[in-house]
């Protein structure tokens, strides 16, 4: 199986376990991974405060180009996902109004859980897994952008998202129930409104505590850098220990299909998650 | 049409009419056309009648208990001669046109007769299927044969039936598998044994050795694994065997009965194919004959399964059970060896069946370069097949070394398995296919590589080495593909090679026949001359008599498989035999599986059995183990029951009535009706659409229909109120609103109309139910718009303390640790803020039915866009297809009563179109001649009743019993789970025959509800009726005692005991007959009092209609539009027309009622018109007197001609420019409505304020608008209006009725007004105020309700009968009120109250005689002093004092009440069946006990 891959500006950067995983979970999988040609920034984050016009035009070029290569288009970062969904849905409503090009939405825009997750490659990710992460008790955390709105991004169950948790559970980890795994955990503002990140990741975390998860598991670059990095602060003015690695979805199931070399991901993480291994015999 | 066209079409009108929906609407509308003199099919979809409102506990605003209430309907229905109910039927199709309809139904199987069934219950309790119980809301599960609800009419069971089970369909030898499951999952291990040997005569084998492909096919894998069938299978022949090594006689075989008579059959082969087949032939009483070659039977079950998977003792068992069926056995006797075909023939066997089997291996004879192989012969090289059997027979050789096993089929995995055993260091196993092509079932393999076997797949022999003459090695070539484009073994290899070094090799690449008992050229050979033709269907060969099955057919397959050949050739040669058809039914194709269920399934891991450690296996010991008994019933409960049914056949067994059909096939009939009335009702709003509301994620979030039957007496936990997550008592319970209404995005952007009322009615419930509840709603606006609501709405915070937040809840959390739910919202004081609950209530809308499409797709209907039933504003009921009516909420959304109402008002307009057809169908009863008991001692039976655990769980029930048999005159008692139920009619009537019974007493609920239903079962019976007396053990005793259990046995005994005393008095009384004046009287002519008027004219009766002003009309005259856009004064115009043509109609204006007499059936009055002085009459009477506007004196309106009444604003809006120069408009609602001294909604205040905002904007858009309302009530449909006018610019201010609008007209209008949202004073200067004047009653109503005694409420509106079931009646039979005189309604509403009271009319006055109750009160003339205390006490203003000085009390009046008997100084007045000869001997019985002293102190309360 072959599929365009936009990795996008995260996934270059922060991110790059993010990216790696993917890469390891795609290789195991034989699921053929071939980077966009010539991608460009797909104006997330910035681009709709400024300029509509900008907003779709700067992932419709990507788009065009998926379309002329007419694979299923995979994007890892919610924030890119959205921009693209945008794009391909004003370039079907409207193709002539963007580009001089036919469009029929010949490369379908996913992200990485609703991916994995589709039947067959989950089923073949069941059948792959060599070292099941059994004993790891986590939550599944989807964050907002990749589920909201509905309308955009077509989620199928935007309120009760269950690709993710549906994956874990396939490669043995006891993913427990919580009634967060869609809530904002604010990284948009985290650089701006720290008071609004301390409330509502604080929230996040003291949920995931609650319901009993060691861990917790995102498909999303600006929840994980978030939730890893701000966590330790969150702490000291809660008055409270987390120690909740915060792992791509990605690099759990590349370590439960044999990724041979995890440990240069673990070290990217600012909370260790190598305790946590250890503790369940895993590493 | 021409006159006589017109005359022949009405004659050919059908007096029969169906209604479609059995719920309350259907159930009130066909009492009243059956009252009415027309026939009624009442049709329902599912399979008993009652519909939502039977699923509720209690009802408001009375709280009066559903089922108490809606259980006599059931009853009256069910008895009613001229009403059919016909359930578990879809209409699909409709011919003829209005008056002569020829309706198609679709009846789906119940499997269960009708008339045979008595509701025993004995099948359910055998029933091992438990599904989710569909009237319960899923909150408790039901059996697969189940009863809707205890009190279910008609009361026989059903059986639910999916497509069958995938399991069950894919068995090859058709074994029951969801059954064995189910029956395992109920322990009832003895039973799914015996139904899993019925079809498979070796449980314990295939329980081990089976490749179990119902498993593969078990709908469970999609979600976490398919149900451990097998291992179930093995685990009941495991637990029988058990039971029989203790000595038990558990599943006794199946032992034939040989008819010597019949054909003699040999059967060739002790395999599993041969055993299977001799076993049936002999259960059917063939003598049959069984040869096997070996010694032992058993065939590849004995010799080609090792013992670590299947131990001697274990096949020996099934063996034993098999050849107990009963037939011969000749050991030692090979075919072709010992014997021949012939010499069977000469032994005059009739048939033969071949089942040899594949006893011998396949060689290996090719090198992978295509040239014979050489070295097979070499020593140490053994056979697959050969190896396992001698192993088996304990001649096996010993091996050591390296053994090599050639072969990836399950033969060459247990090969390499057992040459470990035989002493192998190790094993290597060599086959051609690939890893993932490898022909082993891939647990086999796990098997094999789990002890140590090596793999090399996909490779070839080229070479096999020796030296010595002994097998040292292989050269191996690599495989590259074995089958070719075709398919066809064609094995090709690559040019890579390698060796294995071995010093044993065991070739197993295949197993064959021996057919070497065949010459080359007999008939039996097929085409290839390799295999023995047989039929694909029959089994069959080539030579009639002789048939083959098994292995020697297939080729090598499986246990069941070989079963399944044994089953078809018994089938074949019994038919054979019989000179029968030999195909017939038997080639079907595999029918459609049952898919998933889609109920709720929680994910529970399949059961894993124990396995033997690899180190610690010893020998040919079993590696695997059997289900423990727990974890094998926790499986059992794994399975999802899709074919619902499993077929089991226990309820068959356990039907002592001989009911349960399970071959009914659906039916369709066509029925004659001459008009269609469809009640098809509403289901609730699927919660889980919103999805952050987490339903059917969060336990303890429910919907409003779960918590009715959570609060249910026969709900899951019998009326406490707990939560599903940890069944405990919840102390913070909310109630979120609107979940699926108002709800643009769920497309419901209708309001439900009726869930702010039972929001308000549950939390009161819960409030009582549980001790220091704290109840709060989550609402928008409060929409209590209906009769008594406001009241009601305004005690929930006062009395129960019920606590209102506004506001839309838009997420629920759920705690991880309690499981408790957390609710975010907007605080009064404008900051978010969290709270948290034990239980979510979600008040789910309504939605119409999921199946009205399709019905209205089959009758030709329109649906409007939410699929609501197409009528139009001032036509409510009529659909649009003619002679298609339609009435309660699948017209719109709507309660109780106004569902009644509506289908009272459909009966009306059937009545209307099928006048001339009324009578021409019905069925009159005739009852048994009542026995004369004259002279007879008081024979007195008792019937107490649980009522479900209503007065069980309180009262000790079988101690009532005991004690009432020892009562004086008793001479039966006994208990009931239901009393009122109709199987326990029937077993009242059975007694009454039996015991000889004359009196009949019932211990139960309330005689208010259910006297009549006993009555009629005496009756029935022969008895008169009034030898029937009631103990109310439940309202007065275990209800108000429910936590003094013993106090209240004591008390019900008491009751009891007084019960019986009276009924000894008891004497028979005959029933009244009356003439009946068939004509109606309707005072009122405004659109309620025309409409109705009209309607009984249309139905053939003559109409008296009285007005006291100059001109019909009433206030509709005085109104322009409405909120639809239709015109009221055209309505009004088009309605005097209609009337003033009318022969039937006597319309007197200018007229007053001044003198009013009489009763039901013959009612009189005296009118005064001017100076004339009219006499008229009729049978029944409708008060329509209509109702007034509001004329405020409050905000100014006396001070300012700018303050206008909506009214006012609706005529001035008339006026061309007066909206065009409007700049702002201030409108305030509820004036002169929910205050202190009018504490009711007046209803329609919001809708003209709706529809006077939009037509201002309209006509001005530039107008800015504000309406100051503290709740908008746009309820219903209407609620669109209001969303158009929010989203056409009209600004909708809340404000708080402690803080009012202020209006000051000094200077330029002002409105100053608190707004709630906002928080902030907000200044208005508007052009016009506009006040919303609530509705009054009519200032004459007194006066009416005097002249005709009949009684008004505290608010001056007439009050009716009973507010939910009987909303058109009064109290007085024979009067009936309609229209504004009831309340606050709309025009539309008006009209259909106004019909509806006219069926009501119709039900009396459609027949010339009518029989009245005998209770009524007389006067012993010589006594009576002429006081006038009777005259003055009777509500019903009954008694006169005659010219001869004495009262007279007219019977046909007397409504029996006794208050007259009970004042009367003299004693001169008898209340018939309520003498003091009746009633003293009750109080004696109590206060004359002696035993009163210790029994009664305790508890005290009233007898009935």
């Amino acid at each position: 199986m072959k599929v365009s891959y936009y990795p996008g500006c995260s996934l270059h950067g922060m991110a790059v376990e993010y990216d790696e995983s993917i890469r390891s979970v795609c290789n195991a999988i034989d699921v053929d991974l071939v980077e966009l040609a010539d991608w460009n920034c797909c104006g997330a984050s910035s681009a709709h405060f400024i300029d509509d016009e900008l907003a779709v035009r700067l992932p419709a070029r990507n788009m065009l180009i998926a379309e002329r290569e007419g694979r299923e288009l995979l994007v890892p970062c919610p924030g890119c996902f959205q921009g693209l969904k945008h794009a391909d849905k004003e370039l079907k409503k409207a193709p002539s109004r963007w580009t001089d090009e036919s469009y029929e939405g010949r490369a379908p825009v996913s992200h990485v859980s609703e991916f994995f997750h589709r039947r067959e490659l989950l089923e073949k990710i069941i059948q792959e897994v060599t070292k099941p992460l059994t004993g790891v008790a986590a939550v599944a955390y989807h964050g907002c952008a990749s589920q909201r709105p509905p309308k955009l991004t077509d989620a199928e169950s935007p309120e009760n998202p269950i690709t993710m948790e549906e994956l874990l559970r396939a490669i043995g980890i006891e993913v427990r129930p919580w009634s967060y795994k869609t809530d904002c955990c604010g990284a948009s503002l985290t650089l701006t409104r720290l008071d609004i990140i301390h409330k509502l990741s604080g929230d996040l975390f003291d949920a995931a505590v609650e319901a009993g998860a060691e861990c917790m598991v995102t498909d999303c670059p600006m929840c994980q850098s978030n939730l890893d990095t701000r966590q330790t602060e969150i702490e000291a003015l809660r008055g409270t220990p987390y120690g909740l690695p915060v792992f791509y979805i990605t690099e759990l199931l590349a370590m439960a299909l044999g990724e041979e070399k995890p440990d240069r991901w673990w070290k990217k993480h600012f909370v260790d998650p190598v305790p946590l291994f250890r503790n369940k015999d895993l590493m | 049409m021409t006159e006589s066209q017109k005359q022949k079409a009405e004659k050919s009108k059908v007096g029969s009419v169906m209604v479609v929906g059995a719920g309350i609407g259907g159930i009130q509308a066909s009492l009243d056309l059956a009252n009415a003199g027309l026939h009624v099919t009442l049709v329902e979809e599912t399979t008993a009648i009652g519909g939502r409102m039977a699923q509720l506990d209690k009802t408001f605003p009375t709280n009066d208990c559903a089922m108490c209430t809606i259980s006599p309907k059931l009853i009256e229905v069910d008895k009613h001669r001229n009403i059919d109910i016909v359930t578990a039927a879809d209409v699909i199709g409709l011919e003829g046109e209005a008056g002569d309809f020829r309706v198609k139904l679709r009846k789906r199987p119940r499997f269960v007769d009708l008339e045979k069934c008595n509701s025993c219950g004995d099948c359910i309790e055998k029933c091992p299927v438990e599904v989710p119980s569909e009237f319960d809301e899923g909150t408790m599960s039901r059996k697969a044969i189940y009863k809707r609800y205890p009190q279910a009419i008609p009361g026989a069971m059903a059986i639910s039936k999916a497509e069958r089970a995938p399991c069950v369909l894919t068995c090859p030898a058709g074994v029951n598998c969801q059954g064995y499951v189910a029956l395992v999952s109920d322990r009832r291990f003895e039973a799914a044994y015996e139904l899993i040997r019925d079809r498979n005569p070796f449980p314990s084998v295939c329980g081990r050795v089976c490749h179990h492909p119902c498993e593969a096919e078990c709908n469970r894998q999609e979600l976490d694994g398919a149900v451990a069938i097998n291992n179930l299978k093995r685990f009941t022949s495991d637990w029988v065997a058990a039971r029989r090594s203790e000595g038990e006689d558990a599943c006794p075989p199946q032992v034939g009965e040989i008819d010597p008579d019949k054909s003699r059959v040999a059967v060739v082969g002790g395999g599993p194919a041969g055993l299977t087949a001799a076993r049936d032939l002999a259960l059917r009483g063939y003598p049959v004959t069984l040869f096997e070659a070996h010694e032992k039977l058993g065939g590849a079950m004995l010799l080609g399964v090792p013992g670590y998977r299947l131990p001697e003792e274990v096949l020996q068992r099934d063996i034993d059970d098999v050849v107990a069926a009963g037939f011969e056995v000749k050991m030692g006797k090979g075919l072709g060896r010992d014997f021949t075909l012939q010499d069977l023939r000469d032994d005059d066997y009739a048939a033969v069946f071949l089942a040899i089997g594949c006893p011998l291996s396949a060689p290996l004879d090719r090198s992978t370069d295509g040239s014979e192989l050489t070295g097979t012969d070499l020593s140490g090289i053994s056979l697959g097949v050969d190896f396992l059997r001698d192993v088996k027979l304990d001649r096996g050789a010993v091996l050591s070394g390296k053994v090599v096993v050639i072969g990836g089929g399950n033969v060459a995995m247990d090969t390499a398995l057992t040459a470990s055993r035989q002493g192998a260091e190790s094993v290597e196993i060599v086959c051609l296919e690939s890893r993932d092509e490898m022909p082993a079932h891939e647990w086999e393999i796990g098997d094999a590589l789990e002890e140590g076997a090596i793999l090399k797949p996909g490779w070839g022999v080229r070479e096999i080495v020796g030296s010595d003459g002994r097998v040292t090695g292989l050269k191996l070539q690599r495989c590259t593909s074995v089958f070719d484009e075709d398919g066809k073994f064609a094995p090709s290899f690559g040019d890579e090679l390698s060796q294995a070094d071995a010093d044993h090799l065991i070739i197993a690449i295949g197993q064959r026949s021996d057919f070497s008992f065949l010459p080359d050229d007999d008939p039996l050979w097929n085409e290839t001359k390799r295999f023995v033709h047989a039929d694909g269907v029959t089994l069959q060969t080539n030579v009639d008599w002789v048939f083959a099955g098994g292995d020697m057919v297939s080729g090598p397959a499986s246990v069941i498989e070989a079963v399944s050949h044994g089953h078809e050739a018994a089938e074949s040669i019994d038919r054979f035999l019989q000179g029968a058809d030999m195909t017939e039914g038997r080639d079907l194709p595999k029918p459609e599986a049952a898919a998933l269920p889609d109920w709720p399934h929680v994910v529970r891991a399949r059961a894993v059995p124990t396995r033997v450690n690899v180190a610690e296996r010893v020998g040919y010991a079993e590696i695997e183990g059997t289900l423990d008994e727990e974890i094998a019933v926790a499986e059992a409960e794994r399975c999802l029951a899709c074919g619902i049914c499993s077929e089991c056949l226990q309820c068959v067994e356990a039907c002592s009535a001989d009911a349960i059909l399970h071959d009914m096939e659906p039916e369709e009939v066509t029925i004659e009706a001459g008009a269609l009335i469809l009640t098809p009702g509403v289901d609730p709003f699927d919660a889980a659409i919103r999805g952050e509301y987490g339903y059917g994620v969060y336990r303890n979030v429910i919907t409003s229909l779960e918590f009715e039957r959570v609060v249910s007496a026969s709900g899951p936990y019998q009326g406490h109120i707990l939560r599903p997550s940890d069944l405990e008592e919840p102390k913070r319970v909310a109630w979120i609103q609107c979940v699926g209404s108002r709800d643009v995005q769920s497309g419901n952007d209708y309001c439900s109309g009726v869930c702010c009322m039972y929001a308000i009615k549950e939390a009161i419930m819960a409030v009582d139910h549980v001790p220091g509840l704290e109840a709060t709603i989550f609402y928008n606006d409060i929409r209590a718009h209906g009769k008594g609501f406001e009241t009601y709405y305004e005690s929930s915070k006062r009395q129960f303390g019920v606590a209102y937040r506004r506001g839309i809840i838009s997420s629920i959390k759920e705690r991880q640790q309690t499981k408790n739910l957390l609710l975010t919202f907007v605080s009064e004081d404008g900051k978010v803020a969290q709270e948290e609950f034990d239980l979510v209530v979600l008040s789910i809308g309504l939605r119409p039915s999921k199946t009205t499409p399709e019905l209205a797709a089959a009758l030709g209907l329109e649906l409007d866009r939410f699929g609501f039933c197409r009528t139009d504003a001032l036509t409510p009921g009529r659909t649009t297809k003619n002679g298609v009516f339609v009435a309660g909420a699948f017209s719109a959304p709507m309660d109780i009563p106004e569902t009644v109402m509506t289908a009272s008002a459909s009966a009306a307009m059937v009545g209307e179109e099928l006048a001339v057809a009324r009578g021409t169908r019905i069925r009159e009863k005739e009852y048994p001649e009542e026995r004369d008991i004259t002279g007879e001692e008081p024979r007195i039976g008792v019937f107490v009743c649980r009522c479900g655990t209503n007065i069980a769980r309180v009262v000790g029930v079988p101690d009532v019993v005991e004690y009432a048999s020892s009562l004086p005159n008793v001479v039966y008692a006994e208990e009931n789970l239901y009393t009122c139920s109709t199987d326990t009619q029937i077993k009242i009537h059975e007694t009454i025959l039996e015991h000889n019974l004359n009196r009949v007493v019932v211990a139960s609920c309330t005689p208010r509800t259910h006297e009549p239903l006993f009555q009629e079962t005496l009756r029935d019976a022969g008895l008169n009726r009034h030898l029937f007396e009631m103990a109310n053990i439940r309202d007065q005793c275990s209800w108000v005692h429910f936590n003094q259990p013993e106090e209240a046995t004591f008390k019900a005994k008491d009751l009891v005991r007084m019960a019986v005393a009276r009924a000894a008095t008891l004497q028979p009384l005959d029933d009244i007959l009356l003439d009946v004046d068939q004509r109606a009287v309707v005072l009122g002519a405004g659109v309620t009092g025309m409409t109705a008027a009209l309607s009984l004219a249309d139905q053939g009766f003559e109409v008296a209609l009285v007005e006291r002003e100059s001109e019909p009309g009433g206030i509709a005259r005085e109104i322009l539009h409405t909120l639809q856009g239709d015109d009221p004064r055209a309505l009004v115009r088009d309605l005097v027309a209609r009337i003033d043509e009318h022969d039937l109609v006597n319309l007197y204006t200018d007229a007053e009622v001044e003198d009013f007499s009489g009763h039901i059936g013959a009612f009189k009055a005296t009118l005064r018109q001017g100076e004339r002085v009219i006499e008229i009459g009729g049978g029944a009477v409708i008060v329509a007197t209509g109702g007034a506007a509001h004329q405020p004196t409050e905000f100014g309106y006396l001070e300012s001609d700018r303050v206008l009444t909506q009214m006012e604003l609706e005529e001035s809006l008339e006026k061309p420019d007066f909206a065009a120069e409007l700049e702002e408009v201030v409108m305030i609602q509820c004036v002169g409505s929910r205050d202190d001294e009018h504490p009711y909604c007046s209803r329609i205040c919001c809708q003209e304020a709706v529809k006077n905002a939009l037509a201002i904007i309209e006509a001005n858009p530039a107008a800015r608008v504000y309406v100051l309302f503290r709740d908008i009530r746009t309820y219903g449909l209407d609620e669109i209006y209001y969303q158009r006018a929010r989203e056409a610019g009209v600004v909708f201010i809340r404000f708080d009725s402690e803080t009012p609008p202020e209006v000051k007209t000094s200077e330029g209008l002002e409105v100053r007004v608190i707004d709630q949202t906002l928080n902030r004073t907000v200044l208005l200067k508007p052009d016009v105020v506009v006040l919303s004047a609530g509705v009054r009653p009519h200032p004459e109503a007194h006066s009416v309700s005097q002249a005709l005694k009949v009684p008004v409420t505290a608010d001056g509106f007439f009050l009716e009968a009973h507010v939910k079931l009987r909303p058109l009646d009064f109290g007085s039979d024979g009067i009936f009120l309609a229209g504004l005189a009831h309340a606050p309604k709309t025009i539309a509403e008006s009209i259909s109250q106004a019909k509806g009271a006219a069926a009501r009319v119709a039900t009396v006055i459609s027949r010339p005689t009518m029989f009245r109750s005998a209770v009524v009160s007389e006067v012993d003339t010589a006594r009576c002093a002429g006081c006038l205390t009777c005259v003055r006490i009777c509500p019903y203003d009954v008694p006169v004092i005659g010219e001869d000085g004495v009262a007279f009390i007219e019977p046909a009046s007397c409504q029996g009440c006794g208050l007259c008997a009970s004042v009367c100084p003299r004693k001169a007045i008898v209340t018939k069946h309520y003498d003091d000869k009746q009633l003293v001997p009750a109080l004696d019985a109590i206060f004359g006990d002696p035993e009163y002293e210790t029994t009664g102190t305790a508890v005290s309360g009233g007898a009935s």
